[in-house]
């Protein structure tokens, strides 16, 4: 049972609380890194890397970061995470580093992150933290990595930039632009949402009733915050 | 109270263990990093010095090199690049250059352009093995003149820039600033301040005179030298005595001079393109002409703006040119306005109806200079009427 229920926390992140496509969260980074395959896959990883060490070290510190101020220190340390890995980047991926730009530094602000801290690493056990770190890590990697790969072969008829014969000479270049993001983010959230129908969290509507979190969030917690 | 202090100490210990971990991190990639970023330098200036090795940027506020330069780099071998900043056409472009140790061009390149013409991204290579005698002979490229005159320029700049930095000295006034201080320094009571004095007489040896804007004299320039005179024509300058007796004798008479305007309405013949008519007081006569240029013709694919070109002419009774300039043109920038450059213009001085023809036209801008040439045929012209009259 208890393994079950580890395995249940790894996979859930990867299709049934997909982050991108259940959750909606992080859809800046999603849309901006998604036009190429490399980027998405160096993007999905690095917000891997920082959300698996930053789910550990709020977990660690669970017991120790006061209630009232718990935001600041998942974003000081949200922070330094992303900051070492910007560093490691830069030093020994340069190429990458140039091809993200901002979004690297955005990792920061990238609401994945401080989701699961606030929703899952604030209140587990470092195991279950780091597993739901690197589910959800690897369901965000995931998911730019199939936009990246439909609006790269369709929009620049290339794979990882590899020209693809005949695709190459057809490109339909809206793909590389923001509509063509749009397009097949919102496809995508339907396929995924089909694909999971009735298992993945409902939508009913907006509270807490309709937030995809519910399930894990201390039902009316919301409420009390907002009274 | 505790409570308030755990929160804040709680806080302050993970910033503070956080940051000695980024600190730690930054000795670690800092060092990659900054190699990393001299690597991408180097094979960016290695483009324009093939084989430069170990470039180091140089603080370019310890020396007065030319105002283009915005930044230098040494090599290893004595050779350097420059990155200048220059205008030209219109918003002007970033070139980059190298200079080896012998101080020839190894190669420029336009790094940054807002221009509209597209030449700078390959006139380039026209300079490489230029040296700082031989920049100048370097063709411009017709049709987009300032543009590769900005970057011939620059280039110029950073040969001159190498001199400066091995601890030379280079004049790096351009003629008009040389014109203007040879001016101040023989008359320094113009306070720098003259405007060219249009020469209605033939005068010995006298090529140009200029006229301080304050009254307070005249600067008359023979050969080399500048001699000045005080308003009435007493030469104040130290010189020779011939060449005092001689300047002198110019300026009484070139002030002694007056002008009387000719009516011309009364002339059926008066060629159109002679706006007004003086006689001077020794019998020359100068007139004030307007030239249909590329403005007024314009040509099968340029619609002509309607702006003449206004010039001035003096000559003599027997139909010799002693000075002519242009007064106001609205030509094409770049091209056709080269006809208000002295360098055009004066080829007039001396011609006559014979070989007025016999000058060097503006180089792409051919109408522009028939149309001047037609302006001064007329001179010619009205002349004759002129005389025939009297």
């Amino acid at each position: 049972m208890s393994k079950n229920s580890h395995l249940s926390i790894f996979l859930k992140g990867i299709l049934l609380e997909n982050p991108v496509f259940v959750l909606i969260l992080g859809t800046c980074p999603t849309l901006a890194t998604t036009t190429t395959v490399i980027g998405a896959l160096g993007m999905g990883l690095a917000a891997a890397a920082v959300l698996v060490c930053s789910n550990m070290a709020i977990s660690l510190l669970r017991k120790v970061i006061p209630d009232t101020v718990r935001i600041p220190c998942y974003i000081v340390i949200i922070a330094g995470f992303v900051t070492l890995v910007q560093m490691f980047v830069h030093a020994y991926l340069p190429a990458l580093y140039d091809m993200l730009g901002v979004y690297l530094a955005l990792i920061t602000v990238n609401c994945i992150i401080l989701g699961r801290a606030e929703m899952f690493a604030g209140k587990n056990t470092v195991g279950k933290a780091a597993l739901d770190g690197l589910g959800m890590g690897i369901g965000f990697t995931l998911a730019l990595l199939s936009m990246a790969t439909i609006r790269e072969i369709l929009g620049a008829g290339s794979f990882a930039g590899i020209a693809i014969p005949f695709l190459s000479d057809h490109k339909i270049e809206i793909f590389t632009k923001a509509p063509g993001g749009f397009l097949v983010y919102g496809i995508m959230i339907a396929v995924v949402y089909k694909l999971t129908h009735g298992k993945a969290p409902r939508k009913r509507e907006f509270g807490c009733e309709g937030c995809p979190s519910a399930g894990m969030c201390h039902a009316g917690t919301c409420a009390k915050e907002d009274a | 109270m505790k409570q308030h202090l755990k929160t804040v100490l709680s806080l302050t210990v993970i910033c503070a263990v956080v940051s000695v971990l980024l600190a730690l991190t930054n000795d670690i990639t800092a060092p990659i990093i900054e190699k990393q970023q001299n690597e991408a330098t180097n094979a960016a200036l290695a483009v324009v010095l093939p084989g430069g090795e170990d470039f180091e940027q140089l603080d370019i506020s310890a020396y007065e090199l030319p105002a283009t330069i915005t930044q230098a780099y040494s090599e290893k071998n004595g050779g350097y690049v420059f990155q200048m900043t220059t205008t030209g056409y219109s918003s002007g472009f970033v070139v980059m250059c190298g200079i080896d140790a012998q101080g020839k061009v190894t190669g420029a390149t336009c790094i940054a352009s807002s221009e509209t013409l597209g030449v700078e991204t390959t006139y380039g290579a026209s300079l490489t093995d230029a040296t700082l005698e031989t920049i100048d002979g370097v063709d411009t490229v017709a049709g987009a003149t300032k543009t590769t005159q900005a970057y011939r320029n620059a280039v110029k700049d950073a040969l001159n820039a190498v001199v400066i930095l091995g601890g030379g000295s280079v004049d790096l006034r351009d003629e008009a600033q040389i014109l203007a201080d040879n001016l101040s320094a023989a008359l320094p009571a113009g306070e720098g301040k003259f405007t060219s004095v249009f020469i209605t007489e033939e005068l010995d040896s006298v090529s140009a005179v200029y006229r301080a804007d304050n009254g307070a004299g005249y600067v008359f320039v023979s050969g080399e030298s500048f001699v000045a005179t005080d308003a009435q024509g007493v030469v104040t300058s130290e010189a020779a005595e011939d060449v005092k007796t001689l300047i002198a004798a110019q300026a009484q008479k070139l002030l002694s001079v007056t002008q009387t305007e000719i009516d011309i309405s009364g002339y059926a013949d008066m060629p159109s393109q002679v706006q007004k008519a003086y006689k001077t007081s020794t019998g020359n006569y100068v007139f004030e002409l307007r030239a249909a240029g590329f403005g007024i013709n314009g040509d099968e694919w340029y619609n002509p703006s309607g702006e003449y070109i206004y010039l001035r002419v003096s000559a003599t009774a027997a139909g010799k040119i002693i000075a002519c300039e242009t007064v106001s043109q609205k030509e094409t920038d770049g091209i056709g306005s080269a006809c208000a450059d002295p360098d055009f213009y004066t080829q007039f001085h001396g011609k006559d109806e014979t070989n007025y023809r016999e000058i060097d036209a503006i180089s792409g801008a051919t109408i522009t200079t028939n149309g001047y040439k037609t302006a001064v045929s007329k001179v010619f012209e009205a002349i004759k009427l002129l005389k025939g009259d009297a």
